[in-house]
């Protein structure tokens, strides 16, 4: 009898580890179950269709359905696992019109992936509220876009970023609440973020720093009419909750399994959970980071996809380890790029690390190049050594590139000094003479 | 879990304060100070005082997917041609 893959959840992580289980073992049997009607497809591209950035949502699907009938993965659609138990290695499954059945499996994959965190105020029950994760559920909010006029996005959290700058594209008006002295304050410094927010001003965009949301009031038929926040009641007909991602954790910690200090599942290298047999990826398990080890849990879909292909050859039978994470990351936000890698300056204050930082402002193209945009660069390094830990960054264009080579260098113990004397591309459409990775090294080397 | 809690409470409070820390530095007005008497006045001075090596075996005590075993970057040897 072939060995039988069982994969828990249809997103990036499951849909990784399915392929990836089939590619180390073809002759093996891989279901995927999933509770919603489709698999595959990039959650992540969905505020960019709300913001008439992307035509529809047909080409967020990586594949059609018949795609994964051909590659042999059995995919169970609207199917929901109720439990599992790792003793027994099976699944507790219903849907498509079964009662609870149990499936055996070999081994298995959790890529149950996150929830958002509960507000945890008030009128959470009213309908208007929207949390992007289900495409479905994208398309019927994108029609009712057409008809709100005033909107509050809760948390400038990287999704509510995406948001915001979809929303104002869509000629809504917004208005964002957080907690947080500036948007991504989690992550981000003030300085790298500050364009952004000069840009969503004048896209019309209101801003609600270090406010407290107390609540959502509704009408009589019981859809949100306003926020309350501690800086006043926000007229909205639409309210998208882009709070913190939680590790949807309920069904592992039910069969027994280990959860860490973030909530999510506790993996090693090859993704192995603490019960046998069993491996996990994704944003439902913790990731530690590869400057002191800290777990993080709620990185980014490229994480999760390698998560997934990682844990789906080795349910497989094969051999494949994952890294410590140095978390690349960027995005577009009103009409700026940011992004960075590993510690900010404020990351790096609040755990304490020592630090001293090189900072400066070029240019992405030749300066006579049409389409020119400034780009700043922020190095963080240990003072010591001045081995990089970080970096942040804001500009016009090619700051996702920056991002990724800036993660490689901080795990390759790349110095200032290296970078103060590392060779650039010139090329007048895609680079100017002075790189500013380079410049902010060299500002970084001086002080 | 008691790790999950301190790990929340520790975070949300040494952000603030590297918030108004970072804020400062930058020549704009700091954040209101968030949270209790203990975690701001108490948990956050003591945090800061405590060498990095002693606050970093401190979180490798606490539980987690960085207590399994992971790889550790690895050098060049030798020249590549």
């Amino acid at each position: 009898m072939a060995r039988r893959t069982v994969v828990i959840g249809g997103g990036a992580a499951g849909i990784g580890a399915a392929g990836a289980a089939k590619a180390a073992a073809p002759a093996a049997e891989v279901i995927v179950y999933t509770a919603f009607e489709d698999v595959g497809y990039s959650p992540c591209g969905i505020p960019y269709v709300h913001g008439r950035e992307i035509p529809d949502f047909a080409s967020l699907f990586l594949a059609e359905k018949q795609a994964y009938v051909d590659a042999g993965i059995d995919v169970r659609y609207e199917t929901t696992v109720l439990g599992f138990d790792p003793a027994a290695r099976t699944v507790q499954v219903e849907g498509q019109g079964e009662g609870p059945v149990e499936v055996g499996y070999d081994a298995l994959v959790i890529a149950t992936g996150f929830d958002y965190e509960p507000p945890g105020v008030p009128g959470e029950d009213l309908s208007g509220l929207y949390y992007v994760k289900n495409i479905r559920r994208a398309m019927e909010w994108d029609k009712i876009l057409d008809s709100v006029r005033h909107a509050v996005v809760v948390e400038a959290s990287p999704l509510g970023l995406e948001m915001v700058t979809a929303l104002a594209h869509r000629g809504i008006d917004t208005h964002v609440v957080d907690p947080h002295p500036w948007a991504l304050g989690e992550l981000c410094d003030p300085d790298i973020v500050a364009p952004v927010q000069e840009s969503w001003a004048d896209m019309g965009v209101t801003m609600h720093w270090n406010t407290t949301l107390r609540g959502f009031a509704g009408d009589r038929e019981g859809h949100v009419r306003a926020v309350a926040t501690s800086d006043g009641e926000l007229p909205a007909e639409l309210v998208v909750v882009a709070t913190h991602k939680v590790a949807n954790t309920a069904l592992a910690v039910a069969a027994g399994l280990r959860t860490g200090m973030t909530g999510g599942l506790v993996v090693d290298d090859h993704m192995r959970t603490s019960a046998p047999d069993v491996w996990a990826a994704g944003d439902v398990c913790e990731i530690p980071h590869g400057l002191g080890g800290l777990p993080l849990q709620g990185l980014t879909g490229s994480h999760a996809y390698a998560q997934g292909k990682v844990a789906g050859t080795n349910a497989a039978g094969g051999d494949r380890a994952y890294q410590p994470v140095y978390v690349p990351w960027g995005m577009v936000a009103g009409t700026w790029m940011i992004g960075g890698a590993a510690l900010g300056e404020v990351t790096a204050t609040a755990l304490g690390v020592p630090h001293v930082v090189g900072k400066a402002t070029g240019i992405s193209r030749a300066r006579y190049f049409p389409g020119v945009r400034p780009v700043t660069v922020k190095l963080l390094a240990e003072p010591r050594t001045l081995r990089l830990i970080g970096a942040q960054m804001v500009g016009g264009e090619g700051i996702k590139e920056r991002a990724d080579f800036l993660a490689l260098a901080v795990r390759k113990g790349i110095t200032l000094r290296d970078l103060a004397s590392m060779e650039n591309v010139y090329s007048p459409p895609i680079g100017a003479l002075n790189e500013p990775i380079v410049t902010a090294a060299q500002a970084g080397v001086a002080t | 879990m008691i790790s999950r809690w301190l790990r929340e409470n520790a975070q949300q409070c040494l952000l603030r304060d590297a918030q108004a820390r970072v804020a400062r530095a930058h020549g704009t007005a700091p954040p209101p100070a968030r949270g209790s008497f203990f975690w701001r006045r108490i948990f956050v001075p003591v945090y800061r005082l405590t060498p990095w090596p002693v606050r970093r075996r401190v979180l490798a005590a606490m539980p987690g997917s960085h207590r399994r075993h992971w790889p550790g970057p690895t050098t060049p040897a030798g020249p590549a041609v």
